[in-house]
């Protein structure tokens, strides 16, 4: 199947009609809350704490995107990640205390701390495979993986997550190609944030979507609302129903912004103060509660206790983190070769 | 109670300085209102009141400069208590640096620069036979020295070894009638051999000096009268040597690979001729024996020499040697260090010379003192000071009597 | 025992396994319906089908990727770059991603592929078909990289390479394709990290990789005739690299030569030097010298590329140079 649609933003009306129960609404906000209030705290530990060093490329303003995402998934559905993966590894039910280590450099970490920030998603567990630091390498690995399940005949997916910077690398066409041609069932998220570093997506990409390259490839796009998770959450659906059916990949643009700068040190004093405004304003979080309270599916009560549980949850997150010790050097020797 | 901290905006940022205050302490604030204004590395900004509040108390001034992250106040309520850990227990503090390991200096072996050009190998190999790289050609590319020429170093030194039996008489004396034919045994080739060996390893320099032996002859003429004790001059030699040794303890020694062992005991050997030929027989703590408990060993083990009753015990130990060849009329001669000992002192024939005293000529009797030291343990001015003690100590007898 | 060419014994290695592990697939440019470039699986296709044998579009980058993609997943992918000169192309996913995904996983992952590729110097293919590469693979921690020089070890190094669990890069020659040599008909393998003496000798060691021990082996015949005489050892695999064996073999002869398909500057002999100076220098009686390709592209003209290719007469020299 191939064409083109899109999905915009879905009124809190319809979510009865579509099937979108309380619990799985209050698990979309809860988990959007823990991956903002996750790397708040880890912005906090950089740069007020001066305790975690290395690169940080912070999920802030995507949080419907991993959340969409993974809740339409199943648990033993696979996913690849990238750089700006913290999001994706939360919303993959990781435990935040494993990820905080992996932060922190310690043996406990979901990769014993030789990882660090942009592989923290790795937790063969939790059947999300990998998260590659190079830009776009994630996804001819993920056509790889779909090639597996398809070969195993499993009524798996797996979705990779890359952003709009890397819808320009070789290894996004050549790793669409294959699963195109291949009919795999790979489900490409292109998380359009608007800035690839200070690259603007205008003039990175000479059309106004990514989503229509989808066509080139003759496989189906999607460009949905990116802040919204119940619309990521509806168009990931759509992608998985055309895998499973022997349908291939979906190449599934979600647009939203990114609110913080490239890094956790960057500024982006390169934006324009009222671009930034006008994208704060679409904050997925604030809108979805905001949603979510006014048809009263959840009261601002119970909102302020879910955040006052995360916030002691990450807490206790970077305790373990700090009070964990380092792998020994020779230890890592061993886990190079199998 | 919030903490207000200047953050650490880049990794390498590692101190800000404040610029001024923009509120004061007492002031009412808001969350994100500007606080003061911080100078960085690269840029000046804006720390912002982390919540509502009160600023409550200001830890550091206008014009301070703090390690980032700081703690440079707190925004809270008037009646919540302010912190009372000091600051430097509060504040989380800087990234630990990795511990330095001291690292101990490194210590520069000097290889010795041959200016000789070798393989590898072939170094290896000299070093392992003690053969001087200098002495070998080598027919390695542009002289190179290799494991070949080194080998066939070790084959020529150990054929010019060989001890004398090797040399075929039939070669060298073609044509004459043999009188008779001495097989090189027993105690015969012992002395060849131990004296090869001696002339090859050591390097011996043979210093001289005259003894006055007036005094001496007139102690040996009264103790005979006396006490009927005839000490022969060897016995008096062997207590002389044995003393200065005492002061004089490198000549004591033995050169052993790449040590000088100094000798605690002092054994002196003395070369006695028999028929068969030199034997040494040691006369074990001469420097705690009287003269005449030396004459008396002395005897005995000449004894034993001429009946060939010498055992190993007499003949091992020994570490410095005496010979007396003035019986028969030589004046100075150079005796060949008894190995592995570092010298060996010889005393020829005492005879009337005329000598100078006091610008006076006179005729005394007088006898040369040779003494033979291996110059790679002394050198030539303690050789001589030794020497001269020896010949000190015979000019004055007595005092080796009492 | 039968005798087989290199191309057939790296033939059966691949249809045994695959025979053997229904996991294993094959993806690679023309591998299916052509054959392959060079016909090692020819007719792989009508006895394994398409899902096994697959041919891809000109992908080198996706081929490896999909390769590791599959290996996280329980498959034993076995990927072929037709010519060593396109690795640069698909490094990135050999380098960056294969080779440290298990370490950056702290352990968790495991990329059991094997990536097949062959080099054609001496084929007239000029400077973009005729490279060998595979010291720059040597500096990359996590990929182990397998050169067979015999049929022998072509089908027993390549059963290794695929039961391994690591990223393997075996390296073919594709000079030696038709050359024949004895194979057991019974199942062996070969271990990686063991040099094989493919000739004894106690005056010069000769190390040589892939199509130079056939050369190696050549000229210690006309350096016996001088009386000379020469060990050739093979490592077989560069990574892991048995320099014990060398070592040993330098203490005996006193001499090493290392003959290579490499340039000069930075290929595998450097290594083999550098490792053989720190550990045996006491043993070397003579400089160690390597014969190599110069430091240039490889240029067409035939003639000249036979004056750029390292051979017997090359080797020949340099031993002599090292006796005298």
């Amino acid at each position: 199947m191939s064409g083109l649609t899109e999905i915009q933003s879905i009124p809190a009306q319809e979510y009865r009609k579509l099937g979108f129960e309380k619990e799985r609404l209050v698990w979309m906000l809860r988990k959007m809350i823990e991956i903002r209030l996750f790397e708040e705290k880890v912005e906090e530990l950089y740069l007020m704490r001066g305790l975690i060093t290395g690169p940080a490329h912070l999920y802030f303003g995507e949080e419907a995107v991993a959340v969409g995402v993974l809740s339409a998934l199943d648990p033993n559905d696979y996913i690849i990640s990238g750089h700006r993966g913290h999001g994706h590894a939360l919303a993959k039910e990781i435990p935040a205390e494993l990820i905080m280590a992996e932060l922190f450099g310690k043996s406990t970490g979901t990769c014993k701390g030789l990882g660090g920030s942009m592989h923290v998603g790795i937790c063969l567990e939790k059947k999300s495979l990998f998260a590659s630091a190079i830009v776009g390498s994630g996804i001819p690995i993920a056509s790889g993986v779909g090639l597996a399940l398809k070969y195993k005949k499993s009524d798996r997916v797996v979705a990779v997550f890359f952003g709009d910077g890397a819808a320009n690398t070789g290894a996004f066409h050549e790793g669409i190609n294959l699963a195109a041609i291949w009919k795999l069932p790979v489900i490409f998220v292109c998380e359009n944030n608007k800035y690839a570093i200070g690259m603007r997506v205008e003039n990175a990409v000479a059309t106004n979507s990514i989503a229509v390259r989808a066509t080139a490839y003759g496989i189906h796009g999607i460009s949905v609302d990116g802040n919204d998770p119940v619309a990521v959450h509806k168009a990931t659906k759509e992608a998985i129903k055309i895998a499973r059916s022997g349908g291939g990949p979906t190449l599934m643009e979600c647009k939203t912004y990114r609110q913080k700068g490239h890094g956790v040190y960057d500024k982006a004093l390169y934006r324009p103060g009222e671009e930034v405004e006008e994208w704060l304003k679409k904050d997925p979080i604030v809108n979805f509660e905001k949603k979510l309270t006014t048809s009263r599916i959840v009261s601002e009560e119970e909102v302020k206790i879910l955040r006052s549980e995360i916030l002691s949850e990450i807490d206790e997150a970077v305790k373990f983190a700090q009070e964990s010790s380092v792998l020994p050097f020779e230890e890592s020797e061993k886990l190079v070769y199998a | 109670m919030y903490e207000v901290i200047v953050p650490r905006l880049d990794p390498a940022m590692k101190t800000g300085k404040i610029v001024e205050w923009l509120k004061k302490e007492g002031d009412q604030v808001r969350k994100g209102e500007a606080l003061l204004v911080v100078e960085g590395e690269k840029t000046t900004f804006e720390v912002e009141a982390p919540g509502e509040g009160v600023l409550r108390r200001i830890l550091f001034q206008s014009g301070d400069d703090v390690q980032v992250p700081a703690i440079v106040g707190f925004v809270g309520h008037l009646d919540e208590p302010l912190p009372t850990v000091p600051i430097a227990e509060k504040m989380p503090g800087p990234l630990q640096p990795i511990k330095k390991v001291e690292e101990a200096p490194p210590r520069i072996v000097e290889r010795r620069v041959e200016g000789v050009r070798a393989s590898p190998l072939a170094r290896k190999l000299a070093e392992e036979h003690a053969i001087d790289l200098a002495t070998i050609m080598g027919t390695g590319p542009d002289g190179r020295i290799l494991k070949e020429d080194v080998l066939r170093a070790v084959e020529e030194r150990r054929t010019v070894a060989v001890a004398v039996s090797s040399v075929t008489p039939t070669e060298l004396f073609k044509g004459l009638r043999i009188a008779k034919s001495i097989p090189l045994s027993g105690i015969r080739r012992t002395v060849a051999e131990r004296l090869s060996y001696s002339f090859r390893t050591t390097v011996p320099v043979i210093i001289t000096m005259d003894v006055d032996m007036e005094n001496l002859i007139h102690l040996r003429e009264s103790m005979k009268t006396a006490m009927n004790t005839d000490l022969s001059l060897t016995a008096f030699m062997v207590k002389a040597v044995a003393k200065a040794l005492e002061a004089h303890a490198i000549l004591n020694s033995a050169l052993e690979k790449d040590e000088i062992k100094v000798f605690e005991e002092i054994n002196i050997a003395v070369a006695i001729n028999t028929p068969e030929g030199l034997v040494a027989p040691v006369v074990c703590d001469a420097n705690k024996k009287t003269v005449q408990e030396i004459s008396s060993a002395i005897r005995k083990l000449t004894d034993k020499a001429m009946q060939k009753k010498l055992g190993l015990q007499d003949l091992l130990g020994g570490t410095f040697t005496i010979s007396n060849l003035g019986p028969y009329g030589v004046e100075i001669f150079a005796p060949v260090i008894n190995p592995p000992q570092t010298a060996i002192i010889g005393i020829g024939a005492t005879e009337k010379r005329p000598i100078t005293i006091n610008e006076n000529v006179a005729v005394r009797h007088m006898a040369t003192l040779s003494l033979v030291f291996d110059h790679r343990v002394v050198d030539g001015v303690p050789a001589a000071e030794f020497l001269h003690e020896v010949k000190r100590l015979l000019e004055a007898p007595e005092t080796l009597v009492a | 025992m039968r005798e087989i060419t290199y191309a057939e014994a790296i033939r059966e290695a691949l249809r045994e396994e695959m025979i053997k592990d229904p996991n294993v697939i094959l993806m690679g440019e023309d591998i299916a319906a052509y054959g392959g470039a060079f016909k090692v699986t020819d007719g792989f296709l009508e006895e394994f089908g398409p899902e096994r044998v697959r041919d891809t579009p000109i992908s080198e980058a996706a081929i490896v990727g999909a390769a590791i993609g599959a290996s996280l997943m329980g498959l034993r992918p076995v990927a072929e770059i037709m010519y060593m000169d396109f690795l640069p192309i698909c490094l990135e996913q050999i380098c960056n991603q294969a080779a440290k995904m298990r370490f950056m996983s702290g352990g968790q992952l495991k990329v059991p592929i094997v990536i097949r590729t062959q080099y054609s110097l001496g084929r007239a293919h000029g400077a973009q078909h005729s490279q060998y590469i595979p010291s720059w693979l040597l500096q990359v921690a996590g990929v182990k990289v397998a050169l067979p020089s015999t049929p022998y070890d072509a089908k027993g190094l390549l059963k290794t390479a695929m039961r391994d669990g690591n990223p393997v890069l075996y390296i073919e020659s594709s000079l030696l394709y038709r050359v024949k040599g004895p194979v057991p008909e019974d199942e062996y393998t070969v271990p990686f990290g063991k040099t094989d003496v493919k000739k004894e000798g106690s005056h010069v060691t000769v190390v040589a990789i892939s199509r130079m021990v056939r050369e190696a082996v050549a000229a210690a015949e006309i350096l016996k005739e001088q009386g000379i005489d020469t060990e050739v050892l093979d490592p077989r695999t560069i990574q892991p690299l048995d320099i014990e064996t060398i070592v040993n073999s330098v203490k005996k002869t006193g001499r090493l030569a290392i003959a290579e398909d490499d340039s000069k500057t930075g290929g595998v002999g450097a290594e083999i030097a550098a490792s053989i100076a720190e550990r045996a220098i006491d043993y070397l009686d003579a400089p160690i010298v390597r014969v190599a390709a110069p430091d240039m592209p490889i240029p067409f003209s035939p003639s000249l590329e036979q004056e750029y290719m390292p051979n017997k007469e090359k080797i020949v020299e340099a031993v002599k140079s090292l006796v005298k």
